[in-house]
């Protein structure tokens, strides 16, 4: 199966990376070839009707979900020591103009 | 093989040695051989001599156990208060977290011993700990050639006895074949069994902690005292595990079979398989042959399960709040774009833009939704098989050490080599790779058991057998 230029753009979009220049045609070789392999599976699968909700019940004990309270929390000054914080927020350019 | 902790720790309880003594010596041995290896890409001396001092106090006060003391290592991708975690990635490059993960606040109350964070693939993607923002650590028994991966770091450090045992991550076989690689033992434990707390995530759905170490006796050893259940993981199970007992009395035991995983196997590897499990039959064991038809689809099935989750898992690596940030960038969603361009690496790029596709709408039921059907179905024909037997065995991985810079033909033949580790994860099953045997450049290769979740107790034992009948020792004994 191959990948249009425009899908291309769209998934990289979607995956928030920018894949360009003299890598795109490599990458896009590669990208083909791992479709090309997960397309194998669709041999496999006729007339199945597992609903996805169903999928890996059994490891999720949802049964023993904590109780929902409020608990103690890292300090703020830890939680935003791996950025360059201001005022114990972390900064980024205006979203609102 | 020997228990190196048993030995390590019968030395520290009788007074022999201290903790510190000890540590000291395995800092020397890093400082002397990492620069080769490239096994640890953060050395944490500061914190040994730390851990050290308090194991001390421990043994003094006749508070220790097995572990108390002993030096070992964590793989760069489980979160340390503190201590850069870098998933040897350079989106992560300066990042401290401000919190351990629930496997190190196990070992440390232990009084383990961290001499270092180790290498491995970018984000566990890889087999070969190639994928490394910081180089690939070499295979301890001809520099020459990969040490596996993704814990490739771990398995080498614990080849080269520059650690006692590492803490690795296995999503697809990430443990056990770099172990085969090293020779030595791999265990991925069943999923749930240990925390996955501040194991920073891949697949959430296949990861599980596991360790490397020279002896089966030694990974029980560290099972016990990192299993058990964690309100912070809500997949980790809350059931009582029974207390480990290792038999190499094998005896009436069923050793199953499956064609699937020798299919295309080299004469090296089925010949150094099939001659340890002529030792098991010799023993009492019983061989008998099991059919999962399944395994067929297993490679693509874990790929796109594992991409899938993957996409989702690294979408928080937005430079906002920890990690690398782009420099330059006109507004908040051009820095994101920009910031994970610059910081991840190609081949986790590839795996994410794969993620994004098999979850896409209009790809979502072509891809996704059929490889968990074809998951559900591997995990029935996985329980009905152990209906009929007690342990699968199987090759860990179908060759030896992979030479350094070697890609193959194209971007998938790598992720082939995975064929026989990949349906542990994906069926949440316990397995355990030990040497059996060389290829004919004298590399080691892994014999490997699976069991059926939660019988963890049932894969080491049948692997202690290998270990206890000199199966293990693949160099007569002497390295």
């Amino acid at each position: 199966m191959s990948v249009t230029d425009r899908e291309f753009d769209v998934l990289a979009k979607l995956a928030k990376l920018e894949i360009s220049g003299e890598r795109r045609a490599e990458f896009l070789k590669d990208f083909e070839e791992l479709i090309a392999f997960a397309d194998s599976i669709n041999a496999a699968v006729v007339g199945d009707t597992v609903s996805i909700s169903d999928v890996g019940g059994e490891t999720v004990a949802f049964e023993n979900l904590r109780t929902d309270e409020v608990s103690k929390s890292l300090p703020q000054e830890k939680i935003t020591s791996n950025t360059q914080s201001e005022n114990g927020y972390f900064p980024v350019k205006r979203v609102v103009k | 093989m020997k228990s190196v902790i048993n030995e390590l720790s019968s030395r520290l309880r009788s007074g022999e040695i201290t903790s510190r003594e000890l540590t000291e010596k395995y800092i020397s041995a890093v400082e002397k051989k990492n620069v080769a290896l490239n096994a640890f890409v953060h050395t944490t001396f500061d914190e040994a001599r730390k851990n050290a001092a308090y194991a001390d106090a421990l043994i003094r006060d006749g508070k220790g156990n097995a572990l108390t003391g002993i030096p070992m290592t964590l793989k760069d991708n489980i979160c340390t208060d503190g201590i850069l975690t870098t998933c040897c990635s350079e989106i992560l490059e300066n990042f401290r977290p401000c919190y351990d993960a629930a496997v190190w606040e196990k070992l440390k109350n232990n009084g383990a011993v961290l001499l270092g964070k180790t290498n491995m693939d970018e984000f566990a993607m890889g087999s070969t700990s190639e994928t490394s923002y910081y180089g690939a650590p070499k295979n301890p028994l001809d520099e020459t050639r990969v040490a596996g991966g993704s814990s490739g770091g771990g398995a080498a450090a614990v080849g080269a006895e520059i650690a006692a045992y590492a803490i690795g991550s296995d999503t697809g076989g990430s443990v056990r074949q770099p172990a085969a690689f090293c020779g030595v033992v791999g265990f991925k434990p069943t999923y749930g069994t240990v925390s996955r707390y501040g194991l920073i995530a891949y697949g959430s759905s296949l990861d599980q902690l596991g360790t490397l170490t020279s002896s089966v006796t030694d990974a029980a050893l560290i099972f016990q005292a990192i299993r058990g259940a964690d309100e912070r993981d809500m997949t980790c199970s809350t059931r009582n595990m029974p207390q480990i007992t290792l038999d190499d009395d094998v005896r009436g035991l069923k050793i199953g079979i499956c064609g699937e995983f020798y299919k295309g196997l080299g004469s090296e590897v089925k010949n150094a398989v099939e001659s340890a499990l002529k030792r098991y039959e010799d023993a009492g064991a019983e061989l008998t042959e099991i059919k999962i038809p399944s395994l067929e689809y297993a490679l693509p099935v874990y790929y796109i399960i594992a991409c899938a989750e993957a996409s989702s898992n690294l979408g928080r690596y937005d430079g906002i709040r920890y990690g690398h940030r782009a420099r330059t960038y006109s507004d908040v969603e051009d820095m994101i774009v920009k910031t994970r361009s610059e910081g991840f690496g190609k081949e986790v790029k590839k795996r994410i833009m794969l993620g994004t596709y098999v979850l896409s709408s209009g790809y979502f039921d072509a891809y996704y939704k059929k490889a968990c059907i074809l998951r559900e179905r591997m995990k029935t024909e996985f329980s009905k098989a152990f209906v009929e037997c007690d342990v699968l065995a199987a090759p860990t991985v179908p060759r030896g050490a992979f030479p350094l810079g070697y890609s193959g033909g194209n971007a998938v033949e790598t992720y082939l080599s995975d064929i026989c580790t990949v349906p542990a994860n994906i069926a949440g099953l316990p397995a355990v790779s030990v040497p059996c045997g060389v290829d004919k450049d004298g590399l080691p290769l892994g014999l490997q058991f699976i069991g059926d979740r939660f019988k963890d107790g049932a894969v080491l034992s049948a692997s202690y057998f290998a270990e206890a009948s000199g199966i293990c020792d693949i160099y007569g004994g002497v390295r």
